[in-house]
């Protein structure tokens, strides 16, 4: 049979560039001959290919997000030999853990971008199926969204309800495309912890009562002793 | 529960001497409660210190703050429960054990609900540092002072018992986690609030303890005097009052500090104390030393005003400072502690360069806890056997783990580091149990509240500066062997401060004889 061995690389790109792919051959396999060499993203194959002694390698212009994706190539001879470039905008992560707050507090949510700075930070609220748009300039008393530097967009939500629940997007926009992370805020109500707090502090009086008693009791008793 | 050693020996004298066994009994059990006290404290206080981590990075996240800004808040809670002592301790002759230990129960349980409301940093620096720091040092302080006086031969086992809860404190940050992650920060610190306020019932088991008749303790005397080397004396009967003042253990010039006890004497003021000397007079132990005898009596007849004794002694009481015992204690407790800490702190990060994965690392931390928890528990019941002075065991066990952390360098293989690591926990198990009851010994239980009070603030100044230094002796040595070896010096220099006991003691004695 035939031995696939692949390899993947991840390529960030948050602006327009050129950009080099290359496929270089190893050493060992330079013993294979009659190679036939493909670039291809997707199914599209692509033509000019600049070939040096072992190495094959395309040059792209990357102008916008039509161009991003995964580029292949492929070296086809007795055995087949293919690496995968994957070209795409910065990653934006969000929080894996729900923000927890409390019904009229405020809730700051963080998204922050790893080493890309983008040019324009949108918020969005989950509606049902639907993302909605966070317009902090018509509820400006409600949501403020700061850039507190490059990289870190906060968004703030004052007087929380309980419809503030749910999942909030921050999309960041690169030149090259849109990002998106994802935040789930959990609002409580103060019931909820105040419960246990409550059951804790019914049991402590309990134990002082106990105590107290007891105390009493030994105490009569030692006196009559 | 068996009863302590000692008062299996005095039941029959008890019983001529006309107290009931049911009020010994009940004596025991008061003695257990503040034990469970104890317990309960080195849980929480320790839990609560230990979590802040976990605490820390929810505080970044939702308050803002730099890291730095945010780690003073736990800066200033850990140090406070050491450097409050002093203050504490004034407050806790003043009002007592149980008063002290009902505010600090308070002060920790209303910190942690006032934090809830915190909107920024230095609102919580107040509110969970400053409230929480002071309240754990009146909770320590209080505890610590009521064990040693109710828990009069058996102070180094229940000692240890209670230290144990700290082995359990590892429990506590998962569960924080947990709460952290079902109730947010500011629930958790609710329900820690509730939690803490636990501490309010078990704080009304300090019962001072009340007055006993004095021919009990005659009898005591008697079978005490058999006993040369208990340096332990027993108080009137097992209870203490406040007022108490402990009757020396009359025998051998070898127990010198004992003059700490007939010193103290001087400034007490009580019937009884007349009475149980001249009881002592007529029935001389076998092995009394004389002298010794005829000072007290002679301190017992003079004119002794009879006022209260925390009104006799000044409000910040600073004559530890001036004591020689003092500071032999506090500088075998500073080093003691260094030697404690910084290897703890270098232990994984060692366990890491010699290629030991992060797993098996944690295991040997886990191993450490454990076996030094038993290990304590082991001490202090060797060391309430008598069968020789209790700070003999605590000087062993430190010279052992210097010498235990000298080798630590050649451990470069995961059974060397485990083994190490067991040596390593056995010895300080040993020495941190004896903390308490050698300073018990050696300045006797009334003058403890100061004694601990400034012991406790220097340890704290120990505890501040013992991570950035082991910290700094990596950055210039590059190689964690230097915190062992540094870890290994401070063990083997702090007990030669006990070396000159025998003869502090002495000076001592001259001293008050002028």
């Amino acid at each position: 049979g035939v031995s696939r061995s692949s390899m993947e690389k991840n390529i960030t790109l948050d602006s327009a560039t050129r950009i080099e792919l290359s496929c270089r051959l190893d050493s060992r396999y330079s013993h294979l001959k009659h190679l036939q060499v493909t670039w291809k993203r997707g199914n599209e194959t692509i033509r000019h290919i600049n070939k040096t002694e072992n190495s094959w390698s395309i040059q792209l212009r990357i102008l916008d997000n039509s161009k991003l994706g995964s580029y292949s190539c492929t070296l086809k001879g007795k055995e087949e030999i293919s690496a995968l470039f994957h070209l795409q905008v910065p990653k934006i992560e969000g929080k894996e853990k729900p923000i927890i707050s409390y019904e009229g507090d405020t809730a700051v949510m963080v998204c922050k971008s790893f080493g890309y700075t983008p040019i324009a930070w949108t918020w969005y609220m989950t509606n049902g199926s639907e993302l909605i748009a966070i317009n902090d300039s018509l509820l400006a008393d409600k949501y403020v969204i700061n850039r507190l530097s490059a990289n870190i967009t906060h968004l703030k939500i004052l007087k929380l309800i309980k419809e503030d629940d749910g999942v909030y997007w921050c999309e960041a926009a690169f030149e090259l495309g849109k990002s998106i992370g994802k935040l789930k805020l959990k609002v409580l109500s103060l019931m909820v912890p105040l419960r246990p707090f409550l059951a804790i502090m019914a049991e402590v009086v309990v134990l002082v009562t106990i105590v107290f008693l007891y105390e009493m009791y030994s105490k009569k008793k030692e006196k009559c002793a | 529960f068996s009863s302590p050693g000692g008062r299996k020996e005095e039941e029959p004298e008890a019983l001529a001497a006309g107290k009931s066994p049911g009020a010994e009994a009940a004596d025991r059990g008061w003695a257990w409660g503040v034990v469970l006290h104890f317990f309960l404290v080195n849980v929480l206080v320790m839990g609560m210190l230990k979590t802040f981590g976990i605490f820390f990075v929810a505080f970044q996240e939702e308050v803002g703050g730099s890291s730095e800004r945010v780690s003073w808040i736990g800066s200033i809670m850990s140090s406070l429960r050491f450097l409050g002592a002093p203050l504490v301790a004034v407050v806790c002759r003043k009002l007592g054990e149980r008063p002290t230990s009902l505010i600090g129960a308070g002060l920790v349980g209303g910190g942690c609900l006032l934090s809830t409301q915190a909107t920024s940093v230095p609102f919580l620096c107040v509110s969970m540092g400053l409230l929480l720091g002071l309240g754990f040092a009146c909770l320590y302080q209080a505890a610590a002072v009521m064990t040693a006086k109710r828990c009069r031969t058996r102070l180094a086992f229940s000692n240890a018992i209670a230290r144990s809860g700290m082995g359990l404190t590892f429990l506590i940050a998962p569960f924080t986690q947990l709460l952290i992650d079902f109730y947010g920060w500011q629930g958790t610190l609710l329900i820690f609030g509730g939690i803490m306020f636990n501490l309010i019932p078990s704080s009304m088991l300090l019962r001072p303890a009340s007055t006993q008749p004095p021919q009990h303790s005659s009898a005591r005397i008697q079978d005490r005097g058999s006993s040369v080397a208990k340096e332990d004396s027993e108080p009137l009967g097992g209870c203490l009052d406040e007022s108490t003042q402990r009757e020396s253990e009359l025998c051998s010039t070898q127990d010198l500090p004992t003059t700490e006890r007939l010193l103290s004497h001087g400034r007490d003021a009580s019937g009884l104390v007349d009475t149980t000397a001249l009881e002592r007079l007529e029935k001389l132990p076998p092995n009394s030393c004389s002298p010794e005898i005829a000072t007290e009596a002679k301190r017992s007849y003079k004119p002794l005003p009879l006022t209260e004794k925390e009104n006799s002694q000044p409000l910040l009481d600073f004559s530890p400072l001036k004591d020689p015992v003092f500071c032999i204690f506090t500088w075998s407790f500073l080093f003691s502690h260094l030697a404690y800490f910084v290897p703890i702190f270098h232990l994984v990060a060692r366990a890491r360069t010699l290629g030991i994965s992060s797993m098996e690392a944690s295991y040997l931390i886990s191993v450490a806890g454990v076996t030094e928890t038993l290990s304590q528990l082991l001490s202090g019941w060797v060391a309430d056997k008598n069968w020789t002075k209790k700070y003999h065991y605590h000087v062993a066990y430190l010279v052992l783990s210097g010498i235990t952390n000298l080798l630590c360098p050649l451990a470069t293989t995961f059974p060397l580091l485990m083994t190490y690591v067991v040596a390593f926990a056995v010895f300080c198990g040993g020495f941190m149990a004896l903390v308490l009851p050698v300073l018990v010994d050696l300045v006797g239980v009334q003058k403890l509240h100061s004694y601990l009070g400034f012991a406790a603030f220097f340890a704290g100044i120990a505890a501040i500066g013992g991570p950035p230094l082991a910290g700094w002796l990596y950055d210039y040595t590059q190689t964690y062997v230097c915190s062992f070896l540094f870890a290994g010096a401070c063990a083997l220099i702090s007990p030669i401060s006990f070396f000159f006991e025998p003869s502090a003691q002495k000076w001592k004695l001259k001293k008050a004889n002028l």
